[in-house]
């Protein structure tokens, strides 16, 4: 029985082993392990209930062929327990190390000692097998229940307390570098990685600029080709400027060649007049040319010739034309000026005139009147010769006849024209090429002076001379018109051009009146036909003179106009004032010779016939003014003894000469009026 | 601008030639201002291929320097035809038509003087390069009607012609009365068609005879 005792005793230990119930109370477990002091606590808490179960899941047995799964049936209670036991070893203690030690000591012991014990030992070893989940789950509690017991300890702060781990300072100082060195190849990174963007972005840009510039040359190409004719030779773009299209009949191919401007930065910002087209133009078109005539006095030495080469101020180009535009433009220009002068040349010497024309380097020399000189001059200046522009003759008054530059391009368009015209077919075949009146000629039995006025007789050259000794004479009217009027101021000389006027031929009328009787006195209007070298006057009475180029003829024409004027002003003035005319002439042939004209005389009788007024004026003698008073008013003369009546003193006798200087009167027939006032007596 | 008349005075007891510089001097005294040459031609053509016996009609081809582009055709009394220059070459081509007499080639050579209006050709008639005649055309320039301006041009002509001036001539005494019928190159044709006519059936001038 003692050993039922001790195994009792020992089973005291092991009671919960050997209680086959399954629900154990860890407390009482745990208890006997624990402190004292934690024992009457645990004694007290609520206990910890463990609940150990099996995995439900059942092993597959099979699986039929329609998919149901056999499960392996479950081992029952029994079975499971029979499993178990059978699992337990029986020959081992398992409470701790020290009592597994002295467990399996006295267990070795006790196995010694009691070898007859074999029966009730039999029986224990049925619960060993969970000896080590015993002391598994044993050793957690432990562990748990140290664990709870620290933190409360711990929360008391009495006897433990809780202290942060210091940092190491060495640590928190290197960081720093590693940080700058990490961040800095994290930016690299970074910056590595936006560069390669840039660079992919840049090159699509660039591509795309590539393309747009592409696109602007065709775009381009087109509006060059909308205004000017291209072809396409080979692989090159060539393009006609000549004006051989339009009639002309110089040789000067004109071409230019279209290329492309590659010469673009893409990185640097495009220009704004940056343009993808670029032509080339013949190196003798460069530059820009103008054809300046001008009239001069006839140089004393014909030594320096072919001099001129005067520039004036490119004109600038419009602000919307393209770069290649104003450069084609001004090719053309220097074209057909060159064209123009060539044929002026080859005429210049060819035609035959008086006076054989100078054809010298780039100018051609004609004169038109005797002391003057016409120049016509090719002024052709390439890009190059810019400081040519701040020439020493800007101060000279600029006498480029403007006008006639015009003309001459005209006149040569007009000649392509000609060449072009469709006038010419369709024609017969049996006759030649010629205008259609021209073919009529024959049929229509034209005589020379029908087919003369068909055919162009004049050149180039003829015309333009004409047109500038035109010019030349018309102002020199105008001037010396302008200078008599300045000149004199009694009396008025007013001059009313036409606005319609041909190259050839202008009209002016001159009104020779004084000032304030221009109603009264208007005998004196003439009509002066400006030609090509004469000047036609027809006059109010009916006269047509002709006048030669020379400005004096003119001069002294007007002036023994005026002076005629004022002897018909007095006619006039009688007329109105109630005189009578006694006698009147325009060409007097008495008195002093006239150098210019004649002079005119009238003489006027007052109303009552006691004065009579005598007036002789002449172009340079002037006017001279006599008043033949009654015979009663003068007082130097003799008495006679053979007039005895009274009556005889009445008549008019003696002449007076009239200081007309000092008369009172702006202008002579105010004068005039004046004395024949002063002469009426008032009723 | 063309009224014309031509006619051939008669040389007393001279040749051509000096008649002709009498002439010249009369109208250079008249106050005429010499402008140059004249020349007048006329040819033959004979019709071939006429089946019938009939004489063939001939065709006169006249040239005036005054219209020097124009050719001018002429049957006597017949359709006239005015052309161009190229006429005479369409004449060669019609060769086997047409046979030029060259042997009746007969032209006027001659001065042209002007005085204000009116234009005076004064030539000498020849055929086959022996002088023939002398033939005087007066043109009035400023009138085209020739009815109306006959008198003046007779008047003209006396004063340089004395006697020898011509009655109106057929041609224009034939166009229709009250009409307005201008006279034109045709009519100065068929005037010098009549004079050289008159010059061919002459016979062959002797150097101082009197005509």
């Amino acid at each position: 029985m003692s050993g039922e005792n001790t195994f009792s005793q020992h089973c005291s230990w092991n009671s919960v082993f050997l209680c086959f119930d399954l629900f154990f109370i860890v407390r009482m477990f745990v208890f006997q392990r624990l402190q004292p002091v934690n024992r009457s606590r645990m004694s007290g808490s609520p206990a910890v209930r463990v609940s150990i179960e099996s995995s439900c899941e059942r092993q597959v047995q099979e699986v039929s062929l329609d998919g149901v799964e056999t499960y392996v049936p479950p081992l029952s209670m029994s079975q499971n327990l029979a499993k178990l036991a059978q699992r337990i070893d029986f020959g081992q203690g398992s409470d701790s190390d020290e009592e597994d030690l002295n467990g399996e000591s006295r267990e070795s012991e006790w196995s010694k000692q009691n070898p007859d014990e074999e029966g009730p030992v039999k029986f224990q070893p049925c619960l060993w097998p969970w000896d080590s989940v015993r002391n598994n789950l044993r050793s957690a509690l432990t562990e748990m229940c140290v664990l709870h017991d620290v933190l409360s300890i711990v929360k008391e702060k009495k006897y433990m307390a809780l202290d942060p781990v210091s940092q190491d300072p060495t640590v928190a100082k290197a960081p720093q570098v590693f940080q700058l060195i990490s961040k800095k190849k994290s930016l690299a990174t970074a910056a590595q990685v936006l560069l390669k963007g840039a660079e992919k972005l840049s090159k699509s840009v660039a591509e795309s600029q590539e393309q747009r510039r592409q696109r602007d040359f065709n775009a381009e190409l087109l509006h060059l080709r909308s205004q000017w004719k291209l072809r396409k030779v080979g692989d090159k773009i060539l393009g006609d400027l000549s004006y051989r299209s339009a009639g002309s009949l110089f040789t000067h191919h004109g071409t230019f060649e279209v290329i492309k401007n590659t010469d673009i930065d893409l990185d640097k910002k495009i220009p704004d007049d940056y343009c993808p087209l670029n032509v080339q133009i013949p190196s003798d078109l460069e530059g820009s040319a103008y054809i300046k005539v001008s009239i001069q006095k006839q140089a004393p030495d014909i030594g320096d010739l072919g001099t001129v080469n005067l520039f004036r101020r490119q004109p600038k180009a419009r602000p919307g034309a393209q770069a290649w535009h104003s450069k084609l433009e001004a090719a053309q220009n220097v074209l057909l000026c060159k064209e123009i002068f060539a044929q002026l040349s080859r005429e210049a010497v060819q035609i035959k005139s008086h006076i054989p024309h100078i054809v010298v380097k780039n100018q051609i020399i004609s004169q038109p009147f005797p002391g003057l000189q016409l120049s016509i001059s090719l002024c052709h200046s390439s890009v190059e010769k810019k400081n040519q522009r701040t020439s020493p003759d800007k101060t000279k008054p600029d006498d480029h006849l403007y006008v006639l530059e015009h003309n001459l391009h005209q006149l040569i368009r007009e000649f392509h024209k000609q060449t072009l015209s469709s006038s010419v077919m369709p024609h017969p075949a049996s006759v030649p090429f010629g205008p259609k009146r021209l073919r009529l000629a024959g049929p229509m039995a034209y005589d020379k002076a029908e087919i003369s006025s068909l055919q162009p007789s004049d050149g180039l050259l003829e015309k333009i001379i004409k047109q500038a000794k035109h010019i030349f004479l018309r102002s020199r009217t105008a001037r010396t018109i302008d200078c008599l009027a300045s000149r004199i101021e009694d009396p008025q000389i007013q001059a009313h051009w036409s606005n319609i006027n041909d190259v050839y031929e202008s009209s002016v009328k001159v009104l020779i009146t004084s000032q304030g009787y221009e109603q009264i006195c208007k005998s004196i209007q003439l009509q002066l036909n400006i030609g090509v070298e004469q000047i036609r006057v027809v006059h109010r009475d009916g006269r047509v003179i002709t006048l030669s180029h020379q400005e004096q003829e003119l001069q002294d024409f007007l002036l023994s106009q005026m002076s005629q004027h004022q002897v018909h002003a007095v006619q006039q003035l009688a007329k109105v004032m109630g005189w009578h005319v006694l006698s009147f002439s325009n060409h007097v042939g008495l008195g002093a010779i006239e150098s210019i004209g004649n002079a005119s005389a009238i003489t006027v009788a007052s109303p009552n016939g006691e004065y009579a007024i005598s007036v002789r004026n002449g172009p340079e003698s002037g006017c001279k003014v006599l008043v033949q008073f009654p015979r009663c008013q003068a007082k130097d003369l003799p008495k006679s003894d053979v007039l005895q009546d009274g009556k005889w003193s009445h008549l008019r006798g003696p002449y007076k000469e009239v200081h007309w200087s000092r008369m009172e009167g702006r202008n002579f027939v105010y004068k005039m009026e004046l004395l024949m006032a002063a002469l009426t007596p008032c009723p | 601008m063309r009224c014309s008349v031509c006619q051939v005075p008669v040389a007393e007891g001279k040749s051509v030639q000096q008649t002709v510089d009498q002439l010249h001097k009369k109208l250079e005294q008249l106050g005429g201002v010499k402008q140059g040459s004249f020349f007048v031609d006329c040819e033959t053509y004979h019709t071939t291929g006429n089946a019938s016996g009939q004489p063939s009609k001939l065709l006169y081809v006249m040239h005036n320097s005054e219209t020097p582009l124009s050719c001018l055709a002429l049957y006597e009394g017949g359709p006239y035809l005015t052309a161009d220059a190229n006429f005479d070459v369409l004449m060669v081509k019609l060769k086997s038509h047409f046979q030029n007499a060259k042997g009746h080639k007969v032209e006027s050579r001659g001065a042209r003087y002007r005085y204000c209006d009116f234009l005076v050709k004064l030539g000498t008639v020849t055929m086959s390069s022996s002088a023939r005649g002398i033939s005087v055309e007066v043109e009035y320039c400023a009138c085209v009607v020739p009815g109306d301006c006959w008198n003046l041009m007779k008047e003209f002509m006396q004063s340089f012609l004395g006697s020898n001036a011509p009655e109106i001539p057929s041609v224009f005494t034939s166009k229709p009365e009250g009409l307005f019928a201008p006279a034109d190159c045709m009519d100065t044709m068929s005037q010098y068609l009549e004079l050289f006519s008159k010059v061919r059936k002459q016979q062959v001038l002797p150097g101082s005879s009197v005509r």
